[in-house]
């Protein structure tokens, strides 16, 4: 079909419009909303869908607002060959007119309903719905990807091109096999259902039934343990039989052999009691001689020990005596140096008065200095009491002096010297404020006087004149000046207590000779008091000396040194040279009065000192030592003593139980009496020795032994009887309980059961791999086939998809022949998963791969878009275009739009621009 | 022996047996009928006038059974109004753990039922002695009758009836793997007189071996092997004369049935067969088959096994002798009118399993049923 022309007449807002398009290549229908593009593609569907006289709702909605007009719809088109020109109006004016013109020229014409059944029945029988459908893409639609599977242009294109005819008569058996396959498995293969269940019952029961067989075959171990121990019962049972047996035919024949045991027994009996009198008697002789020995051996000790202790007991006595010796001679030396020591007292004390005195007189001189020195400084502070004046002041007076001078000059030289002559009688008297110099009240006639006026003098002449002398310009300051210099100068002269200066700087001179005085007796005084107040010490010797001098007094009558005995031994070898010392004490030297003289003597007594005590260390030492070894001997002697005692003791109880012993029988009878045992014990044994050959013969021993060692094989025998009996009893207990249990009907149950599971198993897994084997093959089969059926259409779609996206772009189709994935640059999406972009741009290339697949047969119809393209960039515009051109060479394309821009890359696309 | 004796001779109940190609109701109902035809022994002996009736051996499946079978063993006994002789044998030996020593069996025994533990002779009226060799273990040295017999001397007024159990030598063709019984030194012991009966156990089918020497075979059938299961033996023994004659007690039956499959009338020869079969709930068929057919023909069979083994207590393939193939031809495919993919999957399977691909056959079975259905 291609659509040549629409006309609208009253048709919604259009008033009067005719659209031409091309019959092939590209129309693009521009127009602003509202301008009624979409009337165009509505008013084609209605033209062949309703009739004129309809009543529907969509022609009264088509009918301009307010008018009572008939909307009126105009179309030509090529059909099948034929060309039509098909008008209808409807509401007002009703009319439908068709005109066919046949390829071979001919035309008919039809009118009214005959019109417009004529016109649907060529539409109907020409157009594919399903195709028209697809390939008219209304506004709002244009990302819808068609589903085309049923259109039949397409499916003819497809099958004439593949080669594969559609297999719609199969689906039955398809969906057939597909819930087959579900009864089974799971989309993923997976065991489900009761087939699934089957399974876990199965394996329930597999369990089941292991564990009953394992349980029964513990019960054939324990039947089989049982009859190891039945035999072994047995057998244990006929050996101890038997064994018991030969125990009882023993013990006939130990009862034989018994009387000659006992009789054996007996005569031991009296070779014991044989043996152990002669041990009795042998024990009495031997002890008889251990107390012979004893006396013997304790005389001997005893005479030892005696002569001992008379040997250390003389030797404890001499050393005792050099005890006392020694001891004697150390006391001599310790005399000896007690008078060293007071020799050397005596001789510091005389020394210490020397010195005393000495150091008496000399304070005694230098108290008399200090009386004088301090008289001096009374004398001097007396002076320097008395005077006011020091330098300072002195100076003070000075400047006051010069200043009244210097105050004097500038009054001078400042005011008016006035000379008043007193000339006649008459009485000048002088009076004013401000005067220097000799004013007297009344000039006596000639006398003169010169007034230094600083002030206001008046010399008058009573009566008769009177002069008035003021001083001018600074006279007052000067007088001021020389008043305050000359209080202040009485002031200083007041304060030092003189009447000028040169007073002044004599008595200054006189307080320097007497501070210099002061200073001198001060230095004099501090000298004498250095070491403490003269008085003081001269108080503390004169009572030391008198003290001092009383002691000396007592010292003279001290008693005299004894002299020292002791051991000669030691003693005599340091007393004999020392012997002049001793020799000193009884002739003392008268004391000497100067202090080198009783220096020298203190000197030689703390010599006599020092020997006297070298002396005593070797006393003591030689004492010590002497009482060391005279504790040594005391000890021995004493050891010496006590052993000779212990030894005399010994003796002593020896000798009496010797004779207590000889009392009871003397050293003869205890001789005859062992002898006699010995003769006893031997007899005896050879009795013994007779009944044992009897026995020995008579194998009475073996047989005994024999006996206990049967008993003990029947005592074990016994025990092992008894254990197996145990040992079955417990097995058997265990199969008694096993019986109970019933196990060997559980474990039939057990295997019925899974027996029955397992068939059912084992059927429904025929049947599930049944149908997985047809479910396989089949979607096989039909995979292949979809792949060969989907090809022309595909690869159309993949030759323009290329165009825009590039040689990587693939898709793959569903059943429906629908685009199901797309893959760019190695990637793979399915559509849903594009961008609305992508996503309208495919169903844009679908829809010029299908027109392009139909474009060669009858059914072809135009691809219309209205409004399209709204969601490309500009690179794709550019790309969708060029697209949209091509497919203009194989078909009739048709596009209406708003947006002119979109579409300005459309080659040879013709342009048709609609007013409002 | 101036009176003739008549007891009834019974052997391998094994009461607790389990069979797992009858399933759980089919176990049931059979193990029942183990029980019921004990009974009709009973209604037996009381019509014969049997003096005792003897069972010699496997009363019991295992020395192991469940208390329940015990009791109802017990009270099976009791429905028999004369002495009752048991003689364990290989499934309930007195070894260890017997049923036969367990304090179940000793609690609920009825009075007038004797187990055989001796081999001494045990008079049961007067006149006759039983002379039992019960086994004592599963696997016995030697030949188990023996003991039964050895120390024996003939005895002109007392009439003896050996009780043994095992396979005889004559008869296990030297493939049993424990001693078997010396049918000579058994027939030697019948000829001197020392013997008047020897009745055995182990063996299912009724089988007379001489006139005096007899395997009564099991009371209900246990296998399709056995040739004539289901009896008990009345045994009259009078004066040099014996009579032995089978009388059927039980009531179940199992078959083996070969077949050949080839074509639709072989598939309505085999519904005939079924059809023509007795007793069907009582009774298990085990179908050997080989042949091939074409795939609405084998859904057919599948459906005619499928509805009788609804009907019978079991049906069963014998997958050892089952052999029956499907045969696709042509025809089959062409008449499911299949096109495009699922002809070329059909087909695949087709070459499939004509290329020896087994599992290719139910594949395409299915296919076939899954296709005709939805066409």
């Amino acid at each position: 079909m291609r659509l040549h022309s629409l006309a609208l007449r009253d048709f919604r807002g259009v008033k009067d419009r005719i659209v031409r398009f091309r019959a092939l290549g590209t129309t693009v229908v521009v127009g602003d909303n509202e301008v009624g593009k979409s009337s165009l593609v509505e008013a084609f569907g209605l033209i062949f869908d309703l009739p004129d006289d309809s009543k529907s709702t969509r022609i009264r909605d088509i009918q301009p607002v307010g008018q009572d007009v008939g909307p009126e719809v105009t179309v030509e088109l090529s059909l099948a060959g034929r060309e039509l020109t098909y008008s209808k109006r409807w509401l007002k004016n009703r009319s439908t007119e068709l005109t066919i013109a046949e390829p071979d020229g001919r035309r008919q014409s039809w009118t009214g309903r005959e019109a417009h059944n004529e016109a649907e029945r060529l539409f109907h029988e020409n157009v594919d719905p399903v195709l028209w459908q697809t390939l008219m893409v209304s506004q709002g639609q244009s990302l819808v990807l068609p589903t085309p599977a049923d259109a039949e242009p397409l499916i003819t294109a497809v099958t004439a091109e593949s080669g594969t005819p559609v297999d719609g008569a199969s689906m039955p058996l398809v969906t057939a096999v597909e819930h087959e396959f579900l009864r089974y498995w799971t989309p993923r293969g997976k065991p489900t259902g009761d087939f699934a269940r089957s399974a876990k019952a199965v394996a329930a029961a597999e369990l089941g039934f292991k564990q009953a067989l394992q349980a029964m075959e513990e019960v054939q171990s324990d039947i089989r343990r049982a009859e190891r121990l039945n035999l072994d019962l047995a057998d244990v049972t006929a050996r101890l039989t038997e064994h018991l047996a030969g125990v009882e035919a023993l013990r006939e024949r130990k009862q034989a052999t018994d009387e000659i045991l006992l009789r054996r027994d007996s005569v031991r009996s009296r070779a014991e009691t044989a043996r152990a009198r002669l041990e009795n008697h042998t024990r009495t002789r031997l002890e008889r001689e251990r107390l012979l020995d004893e006396v013997e051996r304790f005389t001997k000790a005893h005479t030892e020990l005696a002569a001992r202790r008379a040997d250390a007991e003389l030797v404890a006595k001499t050393a005792a005596e050099t005890v006392q010796a020694a001891e004697a001679a150390l006391a001599e030396v310790v005399e000896l140096k007690d008078l060293r020591r007071t020799d050397v007292q005596t001789a510091e004390r005389r020394v210490s008065d020397l010195m005393d005195r000495a150091e008496l007189d000399r304070l005694v001189g230098q108290q008399t200095e200090l009386i004088d020195v301090r008289a001096r400084i009374a004398a001097a502070w007396t002076i320097l009491d008395r005077i006011k004046v020091d330098d300072a002041l002195v100076a003070a007076l000075e400047d006051a002096r010069a200043a009244v001078v210097e105050a004097r000059a500038a009054l001078a030289a400042g005011v008016p010297e006035v000379s008043v002559r007193r000339l006649g009688s008459e009485p000048v008297e002088l009076s004013g404020t401000g005067l220097e110099g000799n004013v007297p009240a009344e000039l006596g006639f000639d006398e003169s006087t010169e007034v230094l006026v600083s002030g206001e003098l008046l010399v008058g002449v009573p009566g008769q004149v009177e002069v008035t002398v003021r001083a001018g310009g600074d006279a007052a300051a000067l007088r001021s000046r020389v008043d305050d210099a000359v209080r202040r100068e009485k002031d200083l002269l007041k304060k030092a207590g003189v009447k000028d200066v040169a007073a002044a700087r004599e008595l200054l001179r006189k307080a320097d000779t007497a501070t210099a005085e002061l200073n001198e007796a001060r230095r004099t005084e501090k000298s004498l008091t250095a070491g403490g107040d003269p008085g003081e010490r001269i108080a503390v010797l004169t009572a030391r000396l008198g003290t001092d001098e009383e002691a000396e007094d007592a010292g003279g009558k001290e008693a005299a040194v004894e002299g020292v005995p002791g051991q000669m031994s030691l003693f005599e070898e340091f007393a004999s040279p020392h012997d002049t010392l001793f020799d000193d004490f009884d002739v003392p030297e008268p004391e000497p009065d100067d202090l080198s003289s009783a220096q020298r003597v203190l000197e030689e007594a703390r010599s006599g000192l020092a020997d006297a005590e070298r002396l005593l260390t070797d006393a003591e030492f030689a004492a010590a030592q002497a009482r060391k070894a005279a504790d040594e001997d005391r000890s021995e002697a004493q050891n010496a003593r006590a052993r000779s005692e212990l030894a005399g003791e010994r003796l002593a109880a020896a000798v009496e139980a010797l004779e207590a012993a000889r009392a009871v029988l003397d050293d003869e009878a205890v001789a005859a009496a062992e002898t006699e045992a010995t003769a006893e014990v031997e007899a005896v044994l050879e009795e013994l020795t007779a009944v044992q050959e009897q026995a020995d013969e008579a194998g009475a021993d073996q047989v005994a032994g024999e006996l206990t060692h049967a008993l003990a094989v029947a005592t074990r025998l016994q025990g092992e009887r008894d254990n197996l009996r145990d040992a079955l009893r417990t097995t058997e207990g265990r199969l008694e309980q096993s019986g109970r249990d019933g196990l060997a009907t559980r474990r039939d149950v057990a295997e019925l059961e899974l027996a029955a599971v397992r068939t059912e198993h084992d059927s429904l897994l025929r049947r599930a791999e049944a149908a997985r084997r047809v479910h396989e093959t089949l979607s096989r089969h039909r995979a292949e086939a979809q792949t060969k059926y989907s090809e022309p259409l595909q690869s159309r779609i993949e030759a323009l998809g290329r165009s825009v996206y590039g040689p990587s772009f693939r898709v793959w189709l569903d059943d429906d022949l629908a685009v199901a994935e797309r893959e760019l640059d190695g990637v793979r999406l399915p559509v849903e998963a594009l961008s609305t972009g992508a996503q309208e741009q495919m169903a844009i290339i679908t829809r010029l791969a299908i027109s392009h697949l139909v474009s060669t047969g009858e059914g072809s119809v135009p691809v219309i878009f209205d409004d399209a393209l709204g969601w490309s960039d500009k690179a794709r515009l550019r790309d969708m275009g060029a697209l949209l051109g091509r497919a203009g060479d194989h078909g009739q394309v048709i596009i209406l739009t708003c947006m002119p821009d979109r579409y300005e890359y459309v080659p040879k696309a013709t342009f048709i621009k609609l007013d409002g | 022996m101036d009176e003739s004796i008549t007891f009834l001779h019974s052997s391998d109940w094994q009461l607790g047996m389990m069979r797992r190609f009858l399933g759980p109701d089919g176990q049931a109902r059979w193990g029942q009928a183990r029980l019921d035809a004990v009974a009709r022994i009973g209604e037996v002996a009381e019509r014969t006038g049997a003096a005792f009736v003897v069972v010699t051996g496997d009363v019991f499946e295992h020395n192991q059974v469940e208390r329940q079978t015990i009791l109802r063993a017990c009270e099976a006994l009791k429905r028999i109004p004369v002495p009752v002789v048991l003689l364990p044998g290989n499934h309930d030996a007195l070894e260890p753990g017997s049923l036969w020593t367990s304090s179940q069996w000793l609690a609920h025994a009825p009075d007038h039922v004797t187990v055989l533990t001796e081999t001494t002779p045990f008079q049961i009226v007067p006149g006759v002695e039983l002379v039992g060799a019960p086994w004592r273990s599963r696997r016995p040295l030697s030949d188990p009758a023996a003991p039964g017999y050895a120390d024996l001397t003939a005895d002109p007024k007392t009439t003896r009836i050996l009780l043994a159990h095992g396979q005889l030598t004559s008869l296990s063709g030297g493939m049993s793997d424990v001693p078997t019984i010396d049918q000579a030194a058994l027939e030697a012991a019948v000829a001197d007189g020392r013997l008047q009966y020897v009745g055995l156990g182990d063996r299912h089918s009724t089988t007379r071996v001489t006139d005096r020497i007899w395997f009564s075979g099991t009371q209900e059938v246990t296998s399709p092997e056995e040739d004539a299961p289901g009896n008990v033996l009345k045994v009259v023994i009078g004066a040099g004369e014996i009579d032995v004659e089978p009388i059927r007690v039980g009531a179940w039956h199992m078959v083996d049935h070969r077949v050949e499959l080839f074509d639709e009338e072989s598939i309505t020869a085999l519904e005939d067969w079924f059809a023509e079969l007795p007793d069907k709930e009582r009774t298990y068929v085990r179908l050997a088959g080989d042949g091939s057919l074409s795939l609405p023909l084998l859904a057919r069979l599948d459906t005619i096994i499928d509805a009788q083994g609804e009907v019978f207590a079991s049906v069963e393939r014998w997958a050892k002798f089952w052999t029956v193939r499907p045969a696709p031809d042509a025809a089959d495919l062409e008449s499911l009118q299949l096109s495009g993919p699922a002809r070329a999957a059909m087909e695949e399977l087709r070459q499939a399993l004509a290329g020896g691909d087994e599992s290719a056959g139910a594949a395409l079975s299915l296919m076939h049923r899954l296709a005709r259905d939805a066409g």
